[in-house]
């Protein structure tokens, strides 16, 4: 009872205790948002794996024939939901006057594809419909359709980084050029004298049908999606079976994700041997991994730097508690009276400690937990934040062809918020162990005295 | 006199000083350290990029170009502010190896490598050719072939098994052997119109390159992404190569002397001129869309991103270093506490409060000084030994800072900068005069007949 008079006395008189909370405040603030920014990027970016790739996805180093039937060799097994195959490849798409872009290729099963990833609300228009994605073109049944990354056909605003979605709906029923190529051929010669393709090179007239926004800016930046069937037709005309080089899977509910992998592992392993003429090279080069696994290395080299910045903020925090320090040492000093007092009405010098130690850990904890909800706060709120910086500063700190994400993650990460507390108030008694100490050593006698 | 003997005899004796020096002291190290390698990693990209662009460039954005472009390299290179201009072809093509089925999607640069060398840093990203730039689309093996440039890490992306490796500490590993083999490159000759020139064919323009040379910019998407080919192939490639020739871009080289500002706006008033000279010539419409930028403005899309992390950081330094103020302010105040009398006594023989004020904050300025000297000592030895530390780590703890086989970063920059170290200075004493100012106008109020009675000594 004592104790918690003298704290909240010591609290109302001496408003400089204030400063220590608001030091602490701030040190904890910091932390959790840069630890939770950080966090809420990783996360982001192993989620939106997941969204656009599966859970699994196992890339064959060559094309294979019969994916159908491994899918559906996939699909029986427990550990699979669905899967769906993909035909890659690279381009050159001629969007209108002298606007030409390199992208990627997919070739891909939009409707079996929705059932694997999120990929059916990343479409702008197919996005809300009930009925299946699909590359019909309505007015032109004969069209081949596509869909396009957003980014390919328009870049966001500068200022803010927002697209000009009119401006982009528009484009849809619009035709482009793309030209993509496969398979040597023999060489030729041009007109000028020079080697001419060495390559054969097709060209294809589409009809853009939907528009990609994944939220993703590579993604969005670099893709061109078309049937799988069109594509194959494009790059192996002479090829009879069906051709995949990845397929995309999405796992039951709950399954280890190692035990999937071995699973289907053993799927593709028979397959090959039945279907594939046992080659060895698609089973010794051929990946199955986790989207997660996929994104490792990265999100690894995030969260070293997340480790580093931490450090060096922890660091930069261990001022605080010379601050505690000295606010609680003034107040061991100046309020030597009441010690000697309580002292010489029995107190033990333990107690005497117990009073700073205790004032010093109440202190650190009503800091980090107002720094806590401030973090809450913050994070919560990044995006306003940064549109407000834009808006007074008229600078752009977040986007998308920078940081990857067209919005920045703003989830708290409550693991960190845990041990970055419990810092802030271990740190805060430590800055009161001297002072704890200088005020447990007084004699009452000394200070009491008439002289 | 007396303020400094005051002042030096508070920072010997109370010891609690040395507790504000010390949070000063850590800031400083801190801050110089972070700013010191952010600094050095935005100059050095931001060099990289001068490098890579020259000076300034005159160019368009789309990909069809525009005419009369000999003309006006001509006159650029006439006028007796630039050293040299260098014409360029760009546009994206469809890159493959010729064992594979498959193309890239990459960026050509169509270049003549004398000129273009003289105009930006290309001759030294060189590897085989850094000392004969003219032979850098000569392939060593077989200097007759057509030879193309990769950006160093594209020969990887193409599955080249002979392409050069990136090493732990971010240097590239050389093959002595060298790949002979070849790629195709394909691109979309485009109409002076935009239109796809033989789309009605279904044609594009492929050409067949033998690796010559690997170009190390240090610039990760153009090391990733560049091919570099002989100008006129280029030209032929993109189908520039009609009775009216077109380019992409020139890339200029100011004289020593000129100053950046300057230069582009004398180079922005030759192009206004020139387009008036032109404006009735044929396809003349293709000059309107070109503009003249300096090199920080044709890259400010790269750089900006940096240069905004590094002010961020700064901000949340600053954030960080209140905490020093309050420090500060709290030091200060128990002394003032504490040597209440020595004030009253000062006053009694009529020292005035602005004085008082000059005392204590004479007083911060020293903690400021002495704190930030120290730190900035601490962090310079550290950052003398930081790349030793972090090779250290690295082999016995496999830990980098920077994983270089992801970032394309070298060393980690230590050269401390005096501007960086003047403004952490500045910055410090400031906040210790910050952090000092309200004690020090509350010694000021101190009524030495009240701080002086009897009942107080």
């Amino acid at each position: 009872m004592l104790k918690l008079f003298l704290w909240f006395r010591y609290l109302r008189k001496k408003k400089i205790v204030f400063l220590s909370i608001a030091a602490a405040a701030l040190s904890t603030t910091l932390l959790i948002v840069v630890a939770s920014l950080f966090t809420g990027f990783i996360n982001t970016l192993e989620q939106t794996a997941v969204q656009t790739i599966g859970d699994v996805v196992l890339s064959a180093p060559i094309t294979f024939a019969k994916y159908p039937l491994f899918i559906e060799q996939l699909e029986k097994t427990s550990a699979v939901v669905a899967a769906t195959a993909t035909l890659s490849s690279q381009g050159l798409l001629h969007l209108g006057k002298g606007d030409v872009r390199a992208v990627h290729i997919w070739g891909i099963e939009p409707a079996r594809r929705t059932k694997v990833t999120g990929f059916k609300k990343f479409l702008r228009r197919q996005g809300l419909s009930d009925k299946e994605p699909s590359f019909e073109v309505s007015d032109s049944p004969n069209d081949v359709g596509a869909f396009i990354g957003i980014a390919v056909i328009a870049e966001p605003n500068e200022t803010t980084d927002e697209y000009d979605y009119s401006a982009i709906d528009r484009m849809i029923g619009e035709h482009v050029i793309l030209t993509t190529g496969a398979k040597i051929e023999a060489d030729d010669t041009s007109s000028n004298g020079q080697a001419s393709s060495r390559f054969k090179r097709r060209t294809l007239k589409l009809t853009i049908a939907d528009i990609v926004q994944t939220g993703v800016y590579d993604l969005d930046k670099g893709f061109i999606y078309l049937p799988i069937e069109t594509l194959q037709e494009v790059l192996y005309p002479n090829e009879k079976e069906s051709l995949a080089n990845q397929i995309q899977i999405k796992l039951t509910e709950g399954i280890r994700t190692d035990v999937a992998i071995a699973l289907i592992r053993g799927v593709w392993r028979n397959f090959v041997k039945q279907h594939l003429n046992d080659n060895p090279y698609l089973i010794s080069y051929t990946d199955i991994e986790t989207a997660k696994q996929m994104q490792s290395q990265y999100a690894g080299e995030l969260r070293k730097q997340m480790g580093v910045l931490l450090l060096i903020f922890g660091v930069v925090s261990f001022s605080v508690i010379v601050l505690i320090f000295c606010i609680f040492y003034m107040i061991a000093k100046l309020k030597q009276r009441d010690i000697a007092i309580v002292k010489s009405c029995g107190a033990a010098s333990g107690s005497v400690a117990l009073v700073f130690l205790g004032f010093g850990c109440c202190v650190g904890t009503v800091g980090s937990g107002i720094g806590a909800v401030l973090a809450y706060i913050i994070t919560k709120n990044i995006n306003t934040i940064e549109e407000w910086i834009r808006i007074i500063f008229g600078m752009k700190l977040w986007k998308s062809s920078v940081y990857m994400f067209s919005k920045i993650p703003n989830n708290i990460d409550w693991w960190a918020v845990l041990p970055i507390v419990l810092f802030a108030i271990i740190a805060a008694t430590i800055g009161t162990l001297i002072p704890a100490i200088v005020a447990a050593r007084t004699n009452p006698v000394e200070i009491l005295r008439y002289e | 006199m007396y303020k400094i003997l005051i002042a030096t005899r508070y920072l010997i004796r109370r010891h609690i000083t040395y507790f504000a020096v010390l949070a000063v002291a850590l800031c400083a190290f801190i801050v110089l350290v972070v700013m010191t390698v952010l600094t050095g990693l935005v100059s050095d990209f931001k060099l990289k990029n001068h490098l890579f662009t020259g000076d300034c460039v005159v160019g368009t954005k789309t990909l069809v170009g525009f005419t009369y472009y000999e003309d006006l390299n001509r006159i650029l290179e006439q006028a007796d502010f630039i050293e040299s201009a260098s014409a360029v072809i760009q546009s994206y093509a469809l890159v493959s190896p010729n064992w594979t089925e498959q193309g890239l999607g990459l960026e050509i640069m169509g270049i003549d490598p004398v000129r273009h060398s003289m105009a930006t840093g290309f001759g030294e990203t060189l590897y085989y050719h850094k000392n004969d730039v003219s032979e850098a689309f000569e392939p060593v093996f077989k200097p007759d072939l057509l030879g193309c440039v990769l950006g160093v890490e594209v020969g990887n992306r193409l599955g080249n098994s002979l392409a050069p490796q990136r090493d732990p500490r971010g240097g590239y590993f050389y093959n002595d052997r060298f790949d002979e083999s070849s790629v195709s490159v394909s691109c979309v000759p485009l109409t002076a119109r935009g239109a796809p020139a033989k789309a009605d064919l279904g044609l594009i323009n492929t050409l067949n390159f033998y690796y010559s040379d690997y170009s190390h910019s240090g610039l990760a998407r153009v090391d990733g992404s560049l091919v570099y080919t002989p100008f006129d192939q280029a030209q032929w490639l993109c189908g520039m190569d009609g009775p009216l020739k077109r380019a992409n871009a020139i890339h200029i080289k100011f004289k020593p002397d000129v100053n950046l500002q300057t230069g582009c706006k004398k180079v922005a008033l030759l192009l206004e001129k020139f387009k008036q000279e032109k404006a009735d010539e044929e396809q003349a419409y293709l000059l309107d869309t070109v503009t003249v930028q300096s090199w920080k403005e044709y890259r400010r899309a790269h750089i900006a991103a940096m240069e905004k992390e590094q002010t961020m950081m700064t901000v949340l330094f600053g954030l960080v270093g209140i905490t020093t103020v309050f420090i500060i302010l709290v030091v200060f105040y128990m002394i003032i506490s504490h040597k209440s009398k020595d004030i009253g006594i000062l006053k009694s023989i009529g020292v005035s409060n602005a004085d008082i004020i000059t005392l204590f904050l004479g007083f911060a300025s020293s903690v400021g000084l002495i704190g930030a000297a120290i730190g900035a000592f601490g962090g310079w030895l550290f950052l003398r030994k930081i790349n030793q530390i972090e090779q250290w780590l690295f082999e016995h703890f496999g830990f980098q800072l920077w994983d270089r086989t992801i970032y394309a970063i070298g060393d980690i920059p230590n050269q401390v900068r005096f501007t960086v170290l003047a403004v952490i200075i500045l910055s410090a004493i400031v906040a210790c005069l910050a952090g000092a100012f309200i004690p020090s106008r509350q010694a000021a109020r101190l009524n030495p007949v009240e701080t002086l009675q009897v009942s107080q000594l």
